[in-house]
């Protein structure tokens, strides 16, 4: 199961973030139809509603487009949608949290930058 | 449209209320989850929508009409429980086939295949099953019937994990094949909270809380941080569970109404937040006092 | 998935169906009773004998009667037993409602008066084979008219079918209220002990003889009949608004 069911985050934000992620792997392209709310309800095996609500998240983000009748597509330019929000908002709460570990364990800001850095060219050794 | 309508509904039981003015609607082609402690009242409220037992006071319908005694009713809602009893002198596979001549959508395929899957005998006698088996024999007739109201009390009583989890998959499955009403009433909130679209608590045979399953999950936070500090933020809030840990410090549930600069403050001030599980919430509703157990043992 | 609409007959017929399989044990229960029946006739329910210095005649004269008592007092109990709580529980498994079980109820037990009234008078015919079989006889007779033989069938099936009926209507007062598991016994024996010279035991014989010392089978028949619908529509409706599950 790839979803966390441990009960501390909505699942239909775990279901819009594996929709993105899915779309970021390009799993799906722009204007491929994307799984309906059934599918993501069989799939998981979640309420269809919960998933319904997933979808309309991203409807709202415009990173998905409503056809009638038809279903729900990859909006074009879904990908650099997500690449902002995920910058904006994920990868800096992450940032902050890590500054503030940092500042917990007496890290200086060099020592980070570098561990950073470590990480970045793989050669990262505990 | 509304499948089940309650105004005021009462049941007095042994001199005690067992359903205390209970109003709500359940909507139709909904999972709706039954959440209480034993003694809230779920069973009895079951039992009133199945037409088995008459309200004290109040209004209850179900597809527009009175439940109790009425064959409409009883044709198109099936009540599943774990005290649940079939005819000793039929076998397992004559007990479906009686069913299916009762069950205007009974779906003997379906019925069969999941005998087949969870391993049953034809000639075994219900009384011969285990406790899990017996539940899961229940199951099979529950979700074949395909009644437009289906419901389930406890219906995983004495299943293992992977038939647990086989049932919250096979009820799924059938509901997207076939939509119908839903209520699931059951001890592990945390199994089937996936399931659920809507959720109702009843506590004391009241209705304690009735929303959408996915609103509940940030309906309660949790705070941690010193005891003075944490004292102060919950001044005036709605505390639903409080638990002092070690000598300073303190734990506590509080309704989620804050706005992001009141936690921002707070995070200032020391506290830690962190989010809370339905079905904590839901134990932390349904306890008698804020400190639960341990208020027990001062 | 749309929603049924049944018909009270319908239902009724799907009960019945069903109880005449799930009630199996009600027939297994009449075939021991009625074997016992069987054994206990066989000492005879009278004797005569006579004789002469060179001969002696001994004349038994067996008959179904006990058989027939048996299959009664199975009847009342059987009747009683499916009011009980497992097997009323048994009905509001599957669809119905208290009409239906009521009704689908008394077609069984119209059903198992019939068998059981016909085996009893058939077990005459048992016991003469078997007396025959087992040599303890040497002359057997009992000519009876075809008219007659229908009539002992109906008169037969129609005892049975009334004992039903107290069971059903005895079963159902224990079911709405626990006080006449004591109650009714009580009455019933208080007023054969006490009443044996008095008021009571009057009343008692005239209902008696007014049930069964009828000569005529179709007073009888009208009176029986007027008597298992009372007891049965009473039943019925007492046990209409009965909680259950």
């Amino acid at each position: 199961m790839i979803l966390n069911m441990d009960g501390t985050k909505p699942i239909y934000l775990q279901i819009s973030e594996w929709l993105e992620r899915e779309i970021l792997n390009r799993n799906f392209e722009s204007d491929q139809k994307i799984y309906s709310q059934y599918q993501l309800a069989e799939m998981f095996t979640i309420n269809p509603a919960t998933a319904a609500k997933g979808l309309t998240l991203l409807v709202e983000e415009n990173i998905l487009y409503k056809k009638r009748g038809l279903g729900m597509f990859v909006a074009s330019n879904a990908k650099e949608i997500i690449t902002n929000k995920r910058k904006n908002q994920t990868l800096k709460r992450l940032v902050v949290e890590i500054v503030m570990e940092a500042e917990r364990l007496d890290v200086s800001k060099e020592e980070l930058i570098q561990m950073i850095r470590d990480v970045k060219t793989g050669e990262a050794g505990e | 449209m509304n499948v089940i309508d309650c105004r005021g509904l009462t049941k007095v039981y042994g001199g005690t209320k067992a359903l205390n003015n209970l109003s709500f609607t359940i909507e139709e082609n909904k999972i709706t989850g039954l959440i209480g402690r034993n003694g809230a009242g779920k069973t009895t409220l079951l039992k009133i929508i199945a037409g088995f037992m008459r309200e004290t006071s109040g209004e209850v319908e179900v597809f527009s009409e009175k439940p109790f005694n009425n064959l409409f009713v009883s044709a198109n809602v099936i009540y599943i429980n774990d005290q649940m009893n079939f005819p000793t002198a039929l076998t397992l596979k004559e007990l479906l086939n009686v069913a299916a001549t009762f069950y205007e959508n009974w779906d003997h395929e379906l019925a069969m295949r999941l005998f087949d899957y969870f391993s049953f005998h034809p000639a075994q006698l219900y009384n011969d099953l285990s406790k899990g088996m017996k539940s899961t024999f229940n199951m099979i007739v529950g979700l074949s019937a395909r009644c437009r109201l289906t419901m389930f009390d406890e219906p995983t009583t004495g299943m293992d994990a992977a038939v647990r989890k086989d049932f919250y998959r096979a009820l799924l499955k059938d509901y997207l094949a076939y939509p119908r009403t839903i209520l699931l009433s059951s001890h592990h909130l945390n199994e089937i909270e996936d399931l659920l679209e809507d959720i109702l608590l009843l506590k004391d045979g009241k209705e304690f809380l009735h929303m959408p399953m996915a609103d509940l999950k940030g309906w309660a936070i949790g705070a941690q941080g010193l005891t003075a500090n944490v004292k102060e933020w919950i001044q005036d809030r709605e505390v639903i569970h409080l638990k002092t840990i070690g000598l300073d410090r303190m734990y506590a549930v509080v309704r989620n109404d804050f706005s992001e600069y009141e936690k921002q403050k707070a995070r200032e001030a020391g506290l830690t937040f962190s989010p809370v599980s339905s079905s904590d919430v839901c134990v932390y509703l349904t306890s008698k006092t804020k400190g639960g157990i341990d208020d027990v043992f001062i | 998935m749309s929603l049924s609409k049944p018909s009270t007959f319908n239902i009724v017929k799907k009960q019945y169906a069903y109880k005449l399989q799930a009630y199996i044990q009600v027939f297994m229960s009449l075939v021991f009773i009625q074997m016992l029946g069987i054994l206990f006739s066989f000492n005879g329910v009278g004797m005569s004998g006579g004789g002469s210095n060179t001969l002696g005649v001994n004349v038994h004269y067996y008959s179904a009667d006990i058989v027939i008592a048996f299959t009664i007092v199975w009847a009342i109990i059987s009747a009683i037993h499916i009011t009980t709580q497992a097997y009323r529980n048994d009905d509001f498994v599957f669809v119905t409602n208290r009409l239906s079980s009521n009704f689908s109820n008394i077609l069984f037990l119209l059903t198992a008066s019939i068998v059981g009234g016909i085996t009893a008078i058939m077990s005459t015919y048992v016991m003469k084979v078997l007396m025959y079989v087992l040599g303890r006889t040497e002359y057997l007779s009992s000519p009876i008219a075809a008219t007659e033989m229908i009539i002992g069938f109906g008169a037969t099936i129609l005892y049975v079918l009334l004992g039903t009926a107290i069971g059903y209507f005895i079963g159902t007062l224990v079911q709405l209220n626990k006080v006449f598991v004591v109650l009714v016994p009580g009455v019933l024996i208080g007023m054969i002990v006490l009443g044996a010279g008095s008021m009571n035991g009057e009343l008692l014989q005239a209902v008696f003889k007014f049930i069964f010392m009828e000569s005529s089978f179709a007073l009888f028949f009208i009176k029986n009949v007027i008597l298992v619908t009372l007891l049965f529509s009473s039943s019925a409706l007492l046990s209409n608004r009965l909680e259950v599950r």
